[in-house]
């Protein structure tokens, strides 16, 4: 196992990742900018290196520096968190190159999935759907029909060249193909002075849900469940939960079988989630994230299981610490992802943190990198806390999450516990009925 | 150097505030105390700019936070050579070589001061401008921080 590891990253999450290595007796290095000298990553770690100026590109990008604060601190791994540098396969390669581990996936990994026609491709071929498709552009309406009943109805109609909605018609049934088909093809023309459209299954209200797996080096392969990321504002993640209401144990056993067998015939390595969007009963994949995620602690909560620790494992060259037969799923978990915002305009808020209260007790988890008397700086994301709840089921889950958020206590910036206060609120989402649109069209709706 | 969490010795803010009394009634400009490894410099220069930044104005009522206070470098007289980047401090072409410069050499602007060793690259710091060296802050070998202070020209 190593002795010490450098955690390239800042925030909750280089504290999430502080706390496994200390938890199996590895010592820490962070590094930081000059504007996060007095962050709570720098505070809590064993040993610190400032490695540039506030500037990301500067500082927590910058490989060079990276290499170098590896190289004086004697440190054998780097576990990148997310977001900077975690999906970066040249900087995985590079640390290869100095002799240092890097906590994730092989570099073609991350490089496949960070490819979005290379990423479906591969998982096609490893036998995951992905939304079907018309094969290039449908040159009259025969072909509009046959590539319809192969995609299956209702379908959608896009104009090749388009873009914002226009040349953009929905076929709910073969009865409307003819007209929406013609229509596509007018506006695509007026539009953008192409006629050519491409077809592809209509999804109206689909969920975002999300598999987290994981691989050792021995070929064992683990799906952990589901989360359910359906609550979305400009494509951030807002909240998520685990299990997904929509999803049940016939379900998950299936896409989770049919994820495993793909992340075997990949050959990956590590920690990985697979997106898809979900409706009516199908999957359908997004793309592979090829790291940590941020919503990794709801599915910590139902399962039990430290899944920075066992990245640590699978970078050592250890296997999996459980099988798929031992994972059980218990209770319910969410987690609010606590933004250092306006909760109405989403304006963000950094400033001085003049007084803070951790919300505590049975079943809750707050990982957050705020502190009374933290100056929040304006530098980075707006993430100043996750707040996860666990419950034996999802009624008790959200008594306690409401509970935590009217106990919590962050002065000095705004932050977005109102808005977690209102939503939950909310007929829909007390009752699990939202789709990726719900969220946009609600804070519509509320202006 | 990286900020290793050892105990912190005995250190009494007592001395910096009546070294500063002494500075100040003397009409000096610059005091050193050595004793038992502590080191305490107090000096009158102005300190250095610090980089900061004001949060935007609150959207709604309220009065504008105060911000924590820059933090008070106490500067040595001269220009601070600070680190362009993380790496290893050589104060000498080669092991056994003689330094490339020593305390009271006049030196040229570009001149080498000395060596950052990052990435198995050597990279030479030049000084800024020319003057002569009033001080090493850092020791051969050591390991330095980004920002962190090298060399003081006077």
């Amino acid at each position: 196992m190593f002795e010490k590891v450098l955690i390239a990253n800042r925030g909750e999450i280089a504290l999430r990742i502080h706390r496994a290595c200390k938890e199996m007796g590895i010592s820490t290095v962070a590094v930081h900018s000059q504007a996060d000298t007095t962050a709570m990553h720098v505070r809590l770690a064993d040993e610190s290196v400032c490695i540039g100026p506030a500037a990301a590109a500067k500082s927590y990008l910058n490989i060079p520096a990276i290499i170098a604060a590896c190289e004086i601190t004697g440190a054998q791994a780097v576990h990148p968190g997310y977001g900077f540098l975690a999906e970066n396969a040249r900087f995985a390669e590079i640390l290869a190159a100095h002799g240092y581990v890097f906590i994730g996936p092989r570099p073609e990994h991350i490089r496949i999935m960070g490819d979005k026609i290379a990423a479906k491709r591969t998982v096609t071929a490893a036998g995951i759907r992905v939304v079907p498709g018309s094969e290039g552009a449908l040159s009259n309406e025969e072909d509009a029909f046959e590539a319809a009943a192969a995609i299956g109805y209702p379908v959608l109609i896009k104009a090749a060249a388009g873009g914002g909605g226009r040349g953009m018609k929905v076929a709910a049934s073969p009865d409307d193909l003819a007209e929406a088909f013609a229509t596509a093809r007018g506006e695509a023309k007026a539009s953008f002075g192409d006629d050519a459209v491409y077809m592809e299954r209509y999804l109206s209200r689909p969920r975002h849900v999300e598999l987290q797996i994981i691989a050792d080096a021995f070929g064992a392969v683990c799906h952990l469940g589901e989360r359910d990321c359906s609550l979305q504002r400009r494509h951030q993640k807002v909240m998520e939960e685990a299990p997904s209401p929509a999803i049940d144990v016939a379900a998950r056993d299936a896409i989770g079988e049919v994820a495993v067998e793909a992340v075997r015939a990949i050959g990956y390595l590590g920690l990985g989630t697979i997106e898809f969007l979900y409706e009516a009963g199908e999957f359908f994949f997004i793309e592979m994230n090829t790291r940590l995620q941020v919503e990794h602690p709801v599915t910590e909560a139902i399962t039990g299981i430290d899944l920075v620790r066992e990245q640590i494992r699978i970078a050592a060259g250890l296997p999996l610490s459980f099988t798929q037969a031992e994972i059980e799923f218990e209770g319910h978990a969410i987690e609010c992802r606590i933004n250092a915002e306006n909760p109405r305009t989403f304006a963000p808020s950094p400033g001085l943190v003049t007084d803070f209260h951790a919300p505590g007790g049975l079943g809750v988890r707050l990982d957050s990198a705020l502190y009374a008397g933290y100056a929040f700086p304006p530098y980075y994301d707006s993430l100043a806390g996750k707040l996860i709840v666990h419950g034996r089921d999802r009624t008790e889950c959200i008594a306690r999450l409401k509970r935590c958020l009217g106990e919590m206590v962050v002065a000095g910036i705004e932050t977005t516990i109102p808005l977690f206060q209102d939503l939950l609120e909310e007929p829909d989402i007390l009752e699990g009925r939202y789709d990726i649109h719900w969220l946009e069209r609600w804070i519509k709706a509320q202006s | 150097m990286p900020n290793t969490k050892a105990p912190a010795g005995p250190f009494d803010m007592r001395h910096v505030r009546e070294l500063a009394d002494i500075l100040n009634e003397s009409g000096l400009t610059e005091i050193e105390l050595d004793r038992d490894g502590l080191r305490i410099r107090v000096a009158k220069s102005p300190p250095a700019s610090v980089a900061t930044w004001a949060p935007p104005p609150a959207a709604g009522a309220g009065p504008i936070q105060a911000q924590p206070a820059a933090a008070q470098t106490i500067e040595p007289s001269g220009e601070t050579v600070t680190s362009p980047m993380v790496g290893t401090v050589y104060l000498q072409p080669q092991p056994g070589a003689e330094p490339f410069v020593k305390v009271g050499d006049m030196v040229a602007e570009g001149q080498t001061l000395l060596l950052l060793e990052a990435m198995k690259t050597m990279n030479p710091i030049a000084a800024p401008r020319a003057g002569r060296i009033i001080e090493f802050l850092v020791a051969d070998t050591q390991p330095v921080e980004y920002g962190e202070p090298l060399v003081v020209i006077g």
